[in-house]
């Protein structure tokens, strides 16, 4: 599927999926200027959904509301029709964010950054972490400290968690902005297979995202 | 077996996995700040050497005669601990805010209490206890009287873990300012002035020949409370600052 | 319930019904700030030992309490910004905390001079006037991070999450201070006793006073919430209409 086209699932396939995240009503604004308001979406197992926005339109507020990071809005989110603030336990579990600072500490190698933020949801093992860095392009710099690779670089260490991790949400922020075209090969195949196996992903990025799999887009700029 | 039983049985055992996972991640936080540190012999080094430069500027500055600094020693030693431990504080969280580490801190699902406390942890021991190890050298040099050695070693001890966990709550509320100044100083400082006066008094009144009881039981009370209470308070106020 | 609290939290409720108090509030002020001040100045018989100087007793007293519910005050509106996010409550924080620090400093001030014929010296560190001073710089701590802190809301919950930990550790310093202070000073000349036990021509001018001041208090603390009011709602409809009114 082209990446123009907007796949909107039929509403009756709708009914036989229950929605992993949905947002009602979402209001926002900043500095007294309203960044979106009744904002409402649905996002389903399988989907990708791309969000878009000129500079400035709250695309990263959005994504970090939806994380919970940011509590300046109104509305409700609900994870698996539940409120995420009754069971956020839960639904932390099965969160990944990756914001725009990609929590790569520059002083630790990558295998102990990806050790301790993967340690945060569930401990994974060295072998693991060796596949992960490998199926990322970054074979043999697993010991590496992160000072000393380039920026391109650090975003596929973070990006190695998306392999590590077990959740079914990811909420990506940017992450194409400093990989090369074989690095956004790389991660445009893994939104694909995640999609497959059941899971949803949440983007922002000024990219054409070419992913073979559902797509679907959420234009900031027509919610004012 | 019955449905019920089953499902009570499932929850236990998810309850039990939780926690074995929040040890884990207890674990990993506390060992990877620890990896940092000791990566960074700045962080560790600093403090200490701190700690050792404004304690000697007290005798040149107030008087090296014995006596008088017999009586300001206890003083000195926990004024000089304490700014030490406000100097180290800002490692405590800036990196892992502007590397975008906290964000996965606070989105961890397991309790932001015992993320805290990890940390709170490893910045006693990078920062604290070093000053705690090296306090009877400086007390030997301040001429404090043999005896209040321990007293000194010990109130430090249960002292300076106060002064991460408060210092904590400060640097939490204002990690993500661009410019601090000296605004840490300014709100964690009257905080921690109890710990201060009930362990400065301590030393000069073991060497009166004062009974200490009181003294090691509000340390204790502070230390368990703040032990209790101050990362939740710090947990909320990164929740702020992070928004 | 929830009708009832959000009308209480709302700025334009508080903005009409303070409105209405103010006249009210300020006549009282007045007339127990004249009574009491001429009271105490003119006619309380003057003490033996203290002599004149007492008379900023009726000042200092007054003040002083206030000073120390301004910290409680502050973490109860704290407490209700972070709970229930009402805009009010913080408004009232943020307008108290530098109040306080007036209180205070003023507090202190009359603390020096009431000590200066007392003790021969305009500092002492007395328990009181020593947990005066460190609750002075907590109240300055929560001002400086009000003001470092640029997005409103963030400093909202920031400086609410402050005062709670503040009015956590006011009473510890206090104890602490006063536990600190009894064994250096095992008896400080500045106990109320010595003046409570004096007759009502004493101690009733002092009650009116402290009305007086708590009025005092109440009407800046209103006045002060109202300018805020008035600067956070600027784009509201209500303020607007006033704006207008005002200029015709």
């Amino acid at each position: 599927m082209s990446a123009s086209a907007v796949a909107i699932p039929a509403t009756d396939h709708d009914a036989f999926r229950q929605p992993l995240l949905q947002a009602s009503a979402l209001f926002c604004e900043r500095d007294e200027r309203v960044l979106f308001s009744s904002l409402n979406f649905t996002l389903f197992p399988g989907e990708v959904m791309q969000v878009q926005g000129s500079n400035g339109s709250g695309k990263t507020t959005l994504l970090r509301i939806l994380c919970g990071l940011n509590s300046s809005y109104e509305g409700e989110i609900f994870w698996l029709g539940e409120d995420i603030d009754d069971d956020r336990e839960a639904f932390l579990a099965s969160l990944l964010y990756i914001g725009h600072r990609v929590g790569v500490n520059k002083i630790l190698t990558a295998r102990e950054n990806l050790r301790w933020s993967c340690a945060l949801h569930a401990p994974v093992t060295d072998t693991d972490i060796d596949n992960a860095m490998a199926r990322v392009g970054l074979l043999g710099y697993a010991d590496v400290p992160c000072r000393n690779m380039s920026a391109g670089q650090q975003q596929r260490v973070s990006l190695a968690r998306l392999l590590l991790s077990p959740a079914k949400l990811w909420v990506l922020d940017e992450p194409f902005t400093t990989l090369d075209i074989q690095g956004v090969k790389v991660l445009e195949t893994l939104l694909a297979e995640h999609a497959e196996k059941g899971g949803a992903v949440l983007v922002t990025t000024h990219h054409k995202l070419d992913v073979p799999c559902e797509l679907r887009r959420l234009n900031l700029d027509d919610r004012k | 077996m019955s449905e019920q039983s089953m499902t009570v049985q499932r929850s236990s055992v998810a309850r039990q996995q939780a926690q074995v996972s929040t040890f884990a991640a207890f674990r990993a936080t506390l060992r990877r700040d620890l990896l940092i540190a000791l990566k960074r012999r700045n962080d560790l080094l600093n403090p200490l050497m701190f700690f050792l430069i404004v304690v000697s500027l007290f005798p040149l500055g107030v008087s090296s005669d014995p006596n008088e600094l017999t009586r300001i020693a206890a003083g000195t030693v926990w004024v000089s601990a304490l700014l030490a431990s406000m100097l180290s504080l800002d490692n405590l969280f800036r990196a892992d805010y502007e590397d975008g580490s906290l964000e996965q801190l606070l989105l961890s699902p397991q309790p932001l209490y015992f993320m805290v406390l990890a940390k709170n942890i490893s910045h006693w021991l990078i920062s604290g206890l070093p000053v705690v190890l090296l306090s009877p050298l400086l007390a030997y040099m301040l001429y404090l009287p043999a005896d209040a050695y321990w007293t000194l070693l010990f109130t430090l001890l249960l002292g300076t873990p106060v002064l991460s966990l408060f210092g904590s709550i400060g640097v939490a509320l204002t990690v993500g300012l661009g410019s601090r100044g000296l605004i840490l100083a300014v709100i964690v400082l009257p905080l921690t002035m109890p710990v201060l006066i009930i362990g400065a008094k301590a030393v000069a009144d073991v060497s009166l020949g004062l009974p200490l009881g009181m003294h090691y039981a509000l340390l204790g009370a502070i230390l368990a409370m703040s032990l209790s209470l101050a990362p939740l308070a710090s947990a909320a106020a990164l929740k702020i600052s992070v928004n | 319930m929830w009708l009832w609290f959000s009308k209480l939290g709302s700025p334009k409720w508080f903005y009409d019904l303070s409105g209405k108090w103010l006249p009210w509030l300020v006549a009282f002020m007045v007339v127990t700030m004249t009574v009491g001040l001429l009271w105490a100045l003119l006619f309380v018989p003057e003490d033996y030992q203290q002599s004149f100087t007492n008379r900023i007793f009726y000042v200092h007293v007054p003040v002083a309490s206030i000073s120390l519910a301004v910290f409680p005050l502050m973490a109860i509106a704290g407490a209700i910004t972070l709970v229930w996010k009402m805009k009010l409550a913080d408004m009232v924080a943020k307008c108290a905390a530098p109040i306080g620090v007036w209180f205070t400093g003023v507090a202190l001030a009359t603390g020096a001079i009431w000590g200066e014929p007392m003790w021969g010296t305009w500092w002492v560190w007395d328990a009181r006037l020593t947990s005066m001073l460190l609750q002075f710089f907590l109240l300055i701590g929560v001002v400086a991070l009000r003001s470092a802190i640029e997005s409103p809301d963030a400093a909202a919950r920031a400086c609410a999450l402050l005062s709670i930990v503040g009015a956590i550790n006011v009473p510890i310093i206090k104890y602490s201070v006063e536990w600190w202070n009894t064994l250096h000073q095992p008896s400080t000349p500045l106990t109320m006793d010595s003046n409570s036990a004096n007759g009502p021509e004493i101690w009733v001018p002092l009650l009116i006073m402290i009305a007086a001041v708590y009025c005092f208090f109440v009407i800046s603390l209103i006045l002060s919430t109202r300018n805020e009011i008035l600067q956070r709602e600027r784009r509201s409809q209500w303020v607007m209409d006033i704006i207008a009114s005002e200029r015709v």
